[in-house]
């Protein structure tokens, strides 16, 4: 018998970076990297180690506006068309290694890769998603959603936004997986009072906070992360363990460091002549990276690298694999000790940090789920869900606000980079509460119209906006992005109110900000003038 | 491919700086700061500055206000600040985590007396620390039991638009 549990969660998260304009994109390259890098291989790691009948579980936050660009069509069309672009590259970096000792392998790693994702991108027709349902069906991961366009939610104010962002994930969730999702991912782990009176009402069991979010509720929990506590609406919260976090993440002393793993910064894109590697670059010609990399890591701040061990870095994320699941068992063991009952460790992750930050992510993973499963006793995986089932009684006490970005609190996405953004995001919001709540019943076209209001709305209060204007790197990418979205939705809302709405550019917008087509703008009605009304078991709104 | 360029799509426009409105609102930062964004309509500000008299140019003050910590009576105390009469907004440094505050934005009248012309929504500022509280009370929700809602219109709450919208 287990003395005491531990509940990875892999968050996956990407803006909407969806541009038919341009024929390549460099923020559409963020996803098919994503894809390529994370989402893949650790979709086979599941796979296999249920194939392999290896007991493992793992918690899976999908964003809707991920999933979104993962179910759309020009996106996979433009995916298989970046993925052979890289096909052709790793054949051609075959014949320019040929031979070599250090490269040639490395050549043909990076062949193997590309070639796999390809094929198992096929398998599912391109509909990644369905990878993801079924390892759910199995039992292996425990899918969740985050707000629809993953807003950062105690800087959103209207309660009615927050609604919106989490009613509209809920039912999108269900709509793509089949079930409803059990818990929902915070974005950014961001919690303020109150918010969890809506994950309740919309049957939500759980979330999760940053460390400081649940050792600093009120009254103290006596488990302090070790166990959720209950809030007074119902909803389960769960404490971000801080130990895990820092082996992992801690750029000193986290495993992604090691100097016999690849190196992420050393790209082909930089080393090699424009002449040879340019029309292989997306978009091309504009050195940015291709994902084949050649050297590891080595040692730090140093510019001279080594060429890259593969078996060395594998026998690194095993042994790293190992000293995790030692210090569980440790941990685990005092902990249970202390507490009289089982400890769950909650160790969340962004999933992309496994595969593309950190290479062998993804065969860390498989180790540790292996280990875990094979090695010891005293450790069992789990998902918050089923920990919930297990029936441990949950002190009540209410979160503490605070975020898991730098300093704990608010202030990445509130700044003097990023300040200016929320008028505009509130004013919106109060217009479209306004008219929401006036058009309970409306024609056709403005029912499309207001259905798109809501899109371009949803699509500026992306946390990722205020994020990287803070980051300081696509900046310009991020302003225009709020801005694009927000001067739509006013045009929307003055040919709403005027009565003029020009059905050619609404269905422009429609095909281009063209994600959650059934975003139903009444999810925005003043709550004041709603009721939550009990669904019947197994309904869905359609 | 046809697409159609971004300025098509945004019809040529441009965000407003501002909106022409009367606002105040104020957002938690962090445990000690809470940012305030704020705005006035060109007719209140012609107002009052009709009222300061035409030589002055009116004096703004933010009063930043502390509640009792259960909100009870009125605020315990506030402490001032003055911004220019082109700011509109500003980080707040404010004397204790886990307290509520609000503000309002008002301007000295020629009296002498402060006159408000903006309130704020209300917040309390993030804990920093571990509670003091350390009463107990556990509970099992029944966990099968989740029960899911939905939202409909109160004013035009019939049966019909329920059982239109919900398909089984």
């Amino acid at each position: 018998m287990a003395q005491g549990f531990l509940a990875i969660v892999l968050h996956a998260h990407l803006p909407y970076v969806r541009h038919p304009e341009h024929r390549r994109s460099l923020e559409e390259k963020w996803f098919f990297e994503a894809i390529t890098e994370c989402y893949i291989p650790l979709l086979m790691v599941f796979e296999q180690l249920h194939a392999e009948g290896i007991d493992y579980r793992l918690t899976f936050s999908l964003s809707p506006t991920l999933v979104a660009m993962l179910e759309d069509p020009l996106l996979q069309e433009r995916y298989r068309d970046y993925l052979r672009g890289l096909q052709e590259l790793t054949r051609l970096e075959k014949e320019r290694t040929a031979g070599d000792p250090d490269f040639a392998p490395l050549a043909e790693l990076y062949r193997k890769h590309f070639d796999d994702a390809a094929a198992y991108f096929d398998r599912f027709n391109g509909r990644l998603t369905g990878a993801f349902r079924s390892l759910a069906e199995k039992g292996c991961l425990e899918l969740i959603t985050t707000a629809s366009t993953h807003a950062y939610l105690p800087l959103l104010v209207q309660r009615e936004n927050i609604y919106a962002q989490l009613a509209n994930a809920v039912q999108y969730h269900q709509a793509i997986f089949g079930e409803p999702p059990r818990g929902i991912w915070l974005p950014e782990c961001a919690y303020d009072r109150g918010l969890e009176e809506i994950p309740a009402e919309l049957g939500l069991q759980y979330f999760i906070t940053a460390t400081h979010g649940l050792l600093y509720a009120s009254p103290r929990p006596k488990y302090g992360v070790y166990s959720p506590i209950l809030t007074k609406s119902g909803v389960a919260v769960f404490g971000r363990d801080p130990e895990t976090s820092k082996q992992v993440w801690s750029s000193q002393e986290g495993y992604p460091g090691d100097y016999d793993y690849r190196e992420f910064y050393r790209d082909i894109a930089y080393d090699l002549p424009l002449d040879y590697i340019g029309p292989h670059l997306h978009p091309p010609g504009m050195r940015s990276d291709t994902g084949i990399k050649y050297y590891r890591i080595t040692r730090e701040g140093l510019e001279y690298k080594e060429p890259y061990r593969p078996e060395k870095a594998r026998e690194k994320a095993a042994q790293h694999a190992g000293n995790f699941m030692f210090n569980r068992e440790q941990q685990v063991k005092y902990l249970a000790a202390a507490m009289g009952r089982p400890p769950i460790i909650v160790a969340p992750y962004d999933t992309e940090l496994f595969g593309h930050w950190w290479f062998e992510g993804p065969q860390w993973l498989d180790y540790l789920c292996r280990k875990i499963a094979c090695d010891q006793q005293h450790v069992k995986m789990i998902t918050p869900g089923e920990y919930l089932d297990l029936g441990y009684p949950l002190q009540i006490a209410t979160p503490n606000p605070s975020s898991w970005g730098d300093k704990g609190y608010h202030e990445f996405w509130l700044n003097g980079s990023n300040d200016w953004l929320y008028r505009h995001l509130h004013k919106a919001a109060a217009e479209m509460i306004a008219l929401a709540t006036a058009h309970t019943e409306t024609d056709k076209l403005t029912e499309r119209a207001l259905g798109q209001a809501a899109r371009e709305l949803i699509l500026a209060q992306s946390s990722d906006w205020p994020f990287i204007m803070t980051a300081g790197t696509m900046v310009e990418y991020a302003r225009n992005r709020v801005k694009n979205h927000l001067i739509r939705f006013r045009e929307l809302i003055r040919q709403i109110k005027e009565n003029a709405i020009d059905p050619h550019w609404l269905g422009e917008l429609e095909q281009t900000d063209n994600l959650f087509p059934h975003l139903d703008y009444r999810l925005y009605r003043n709550m004041e003038t709603t009721v939550p009304v009990e669904m019947p078991a197994g309904a869905s709104i359609p | 491919m046809g697409h159609t360029e971004i300025s098509s799509l945004n019809r040529g426009r441009s965000l407003p700086h501002f909106y022409d409105e009367d606002r105040l609102v104020i957002l938690p930062r962090d445990p000690r700061c809470i940012f305030a964004y704020w705005e006035l309509s060109t007719a209140t500000r012609e107002r009052v500055e009709k009222q300061a008299g035409g030589e002055h140019q009116p004096f703004y003050v933010l009063r930043v206000y502390q509640h009792a910590r259960n909100d009870a009576g009125n605020a315990e105390s506030y402490f001032e600040l003055h911004p220019g009469r082109e700011d509109a907004s500003w980080y707040i440094t404010v004397p204790e985590p886990d307290r509520l505050y609000s503000v309002e934005l008002g301007w000295i009248s020629p009296q002498g007396s402060f006159q408000v012309l903006l309130h704020s929504n209300k917040i309390r500022t993030p804990r920093d620390s571990i509670s003091e509280i350390i009463d107990e009370e556990w509970q099992l929700p029944d966990w099968k039991a989740q029960k899911l809602f939905r939202r409909i219109s109160l004013h035009h709450l019939s049966s019909a638009e329920f059982m239109r919208r919900v398909k089984k």
